[in-house]
């Protein structure tokens, strides 16, 4: 029996030290059972190094002398103590990198700052403006392999990649798309070039989506994007006031022009209707008339006069003798 | 070799005990030598790595990319690491005039992989040299090709027609340049330039790319400038826009308005002349039978006047000659 042959020879060993050694009595009496505990911590130890758990949103990766040989999923794992060693990838967590910002604190309200982001944030358009473009890329391990041996800092390579296509993809554009209709355009495109460039890079990344935050025309010249709005509402403001005034005026003037018409009408058939009436009272006098004209005018005329005269203030009766009279007559008149 | 038994040990007299701790000095030694040994002739290939072994200095066979557990010959041997994963190279932001003299910085960035270790160890030695190395090529390179391109080649990847963006884009002209190269173009051109400037560097360039450009200070300060005054006219021209549409509609509405007006006025004027000049011909039709007729009308049109005109302030200075009173004078 080799084995128990070995452990003789190493309690033998263990005692040949303790008697070397210049101990105190109660020490000698514990220690030549000092191997049951050593064996006892031994194993707890190895236990300790060999079982692992693994979270629910990784997996586990397990290298051997340093070669890859598997993965684990989550729940508890066993490796080989000593040659086998594992490194814990979040493949399920959705992770997020953010671009022209900084979230300080998120919550029900996060807080964000700007301060140190302004170089990653403002980008020349095509049409050689400035823009400035906050964004936010959201992705997901999705090749423990190739994130942990393919390249070396792979998040720091998913940033410069963003950089490089948010830079790409804006700088053929003009500012005013980027700005305001080209918005949508600009993720999609941002998020399938940096799809395609961090599977040309192995980064084992998989990005879920891309995220256009503010975006703004640069700060000094904000002021002059908000007045151009400004003016805009000021047009449409002029346009209507005019139009609310048209509206206001021309139908109220063709309403009167009727009523000008209107009346003109009406006029026109009071006129002819009196001529009418008029024409056809004289033809009858005139038809009796012609019967017997001289007594006719003479009775007209005197009940003319005979209704006419009793209404004048002075009626003076003088024979033609009397014209003489009339000078003074007429001072008499002046001086009433 | 022998073992005395456990019992017999506990009764070792002092010359055993002397003997046995001797030998136990020598096992302990060979134990720690044996450990030696293991670590000297065995090393460590990561996933991340590559080796390359030398013996006094001098490096032996091909290096070894494979990861795993592998031997050595003890002491003379010794392991120089190198990493196989892609490696980073980020240049400082650069000043440099483009082709048309527009000063801008540009930021760039390069992943490179150690291909041929044992070529890397003897050019380069490690990392920090080939990064030294890699900036004088790709910032020289960088440099060559801004400063023969104009500043849109480099800002630009191919010609699309932008999206209009409405009326605002109407003013400023939604419009881009022709280019004739391109960003990707220009650092394909970067990255192969290099690529043959590194190659028997035992590294090779995976991808280049141009991560930020950016005016420098005192450009895009003026670049602002130019965006305000742009944006400034358009707001200028939409306000005088809105006021001349006003004014237009300011002018249709008094135009309408005379239109309407005058229209009535014409239309009421007709409407009433042809009424007069009926009733015209009714009366004409009427008063003009006959001579008599015309006397009877003037006869009767006097008497209604003197009807009508005749009131308390009126005198009348009546003869007794006239037809109403000369029977004042007698009966004849």
């Amino acid at each position: 029996m080799p084995i128990f042959e070995n452990n003789l020879k190493l309690i033998y060993m263990a005692n040949s030290i303790i008697d070397m050694l210049d101990l105190p009595p109660e020490w000698k009496k514990i220690l030549p059972n000092l191997w049951k505990y050593l064996v006892i911590i031994a194993m707890i130890v190895f236990f300790w190094i060999s079982f692992f758990q693994v979270g629910p949103e990784e997996v586990g990766v397990i290298t051997r002398f340093g070669k890859y040989v598997r993965e684990v999923e989550p729940g508890l794992n066993f490796k080989m103590p000593l040659v086998e060693s594992i490194v814990r990838v979040p493949v399920e967590r959705q992770q997020k990198e953010e671009f022209g910002f900084r979230t300080l604190s998120a919550g029900v309200q996060s807080k964000f700052t700007k301060s140190g982001t302004t170089d990653e944030s403002l980008m020349l358009t095509g049409d050689l403006n400035l823009a400035d473009v906050e964004w936010v890329v959201q992705y997901r391990v999705d090749d423990p392999y190739s994130f942990l041996f393919k390249v070396r800092d792979p998040v720091g390579s998913l940033r410069d990649i963003s950089e490089a296509a948010m830079r790409k993809i804006v700088g053929n554009r003009t500012v005013n798309e980027v700005l305001t209709v080209g918005r949508t355009e600009v993720a999609t495109q941002v998020f399938e070039e940096i799809q395609e460039v961090s599977n040309e890079y192995s980064l084992g990344i998989k990005i879920e989506q891309v995220v256009l935050q503010d975006v703004n025309p640069p700060d000094p010249v904000k002021d002059a994007f908000n007045a151009v709005n400004q003016a805009q509402q000021e047009k449409e403001t002029l346009i209507n006031q005019a139009k609310s005034e048209y509206n206001k005026v021309i139908p109220k003037a063709s309403g009167q022009a009727e009523e000008t018409i209107q009346k003109a009408e009406g006029y026109a058939t009071q006129r002819v209707n009196n001529a009418m009436g008029e024409a056809t009272r004289f033809s009858a006098l005139y038809n009796e008339y012609v019967k017997a004209p001289e007594v006719t005018k003479r009775r007209i005329y005197l009940e003319t006069m005979n209704s006419a005269i009793p209404k004048l203030g002075h009626k003076i009766i003088t024979d033609e003798k009397g014209n003489n009279v009339l000078p003074l007559l007429q001072m008499q008149l002046k001086g009433q | 070799m022998c073992y005395p038994s456990f019992r017999c040990n506990l009764k070792d007299n002092n010359n055993t005990k002397e003997l046995m701790s001797q030998k136990l000095i020598i096992q302990l030694v060979l134990i720690i030598t044996a450990i030696i040994l293991i670590v000297q002739s065995t090393y460590i290939v990561k996933e991340t790595e590559q080796v390359v072994i030398t013996q006094f200095g001098k490096p032996i066979g091909e290096a070894k990319v494979t990861p795993g557990l592998k031997l050595k010959m003890p002491f003379v041997q010794k392991t120089n690491y190198f990493e196989k994963r892609y490696l980073a190279w980020d240049g400082d932001p650069n000043q440099v005039p483009t082709k048309d003299k527009k000063f801008i910085f540009v930021d760039c960035y390069a992943r490179w992989q150690i291909v041929d270790p044992l070529q890397f160890f003897k050019r380069l030695t490690n990392e920090r040299g080939a990064q030294s190395r890699l900036d004088d090529i790709l910032d020289g390179e960088t440099r060559d090709y801004i400063a023969n391109h104009n500043l849109e080649e480099i800002v630009r990847t191919s010609n699309r027609v932008p999206i209009p963006s409405g009326s605002i884009g109407e003013e400023v002209g939604d419009t881009l340049m022709n280019i004739m190269v391109g960003r990707e173009k220009i650092q394909d051109m970067i990255l192969e330039s290099a690529n043959n400037k590194v190659k028997d560097l035992g590294i090779a360039l995976l991808d280049f790319r141009v991560k930020r450009i950016n005016y420098v200070e005192d450009v895009r300060t003026q670049v602002y400038e130019r965006m305000k005054s742009e944006r400034y006219r358009i707001a200028d021209k939409f306000r005088a826009e809105g006021q001349g549409e006003a004014s237009k509609i300011n002018g249709e509405k008094e135009r309408d308005l005379k239109t309407i007006q005058s229209v009535a006025f014409r239309q009421a004027e007709e409407i009433m002349g042809k009424a007069d000049a009926r009733a015209t011909a009714i009366y004409a039709g009427a008063y003009n039978q006959s001579a008599a007729s015309r006397n009877l009308y003037s006869f009767v049109k006097s008497m209604e006047t003197f009807e009508q005109t005749f009131d308390s302030t009126t005198t009348v200075i009546l003869s007794t000659k006239s037809e109403l009173y000369k029977y004042l004078i007698n009966l004849e």
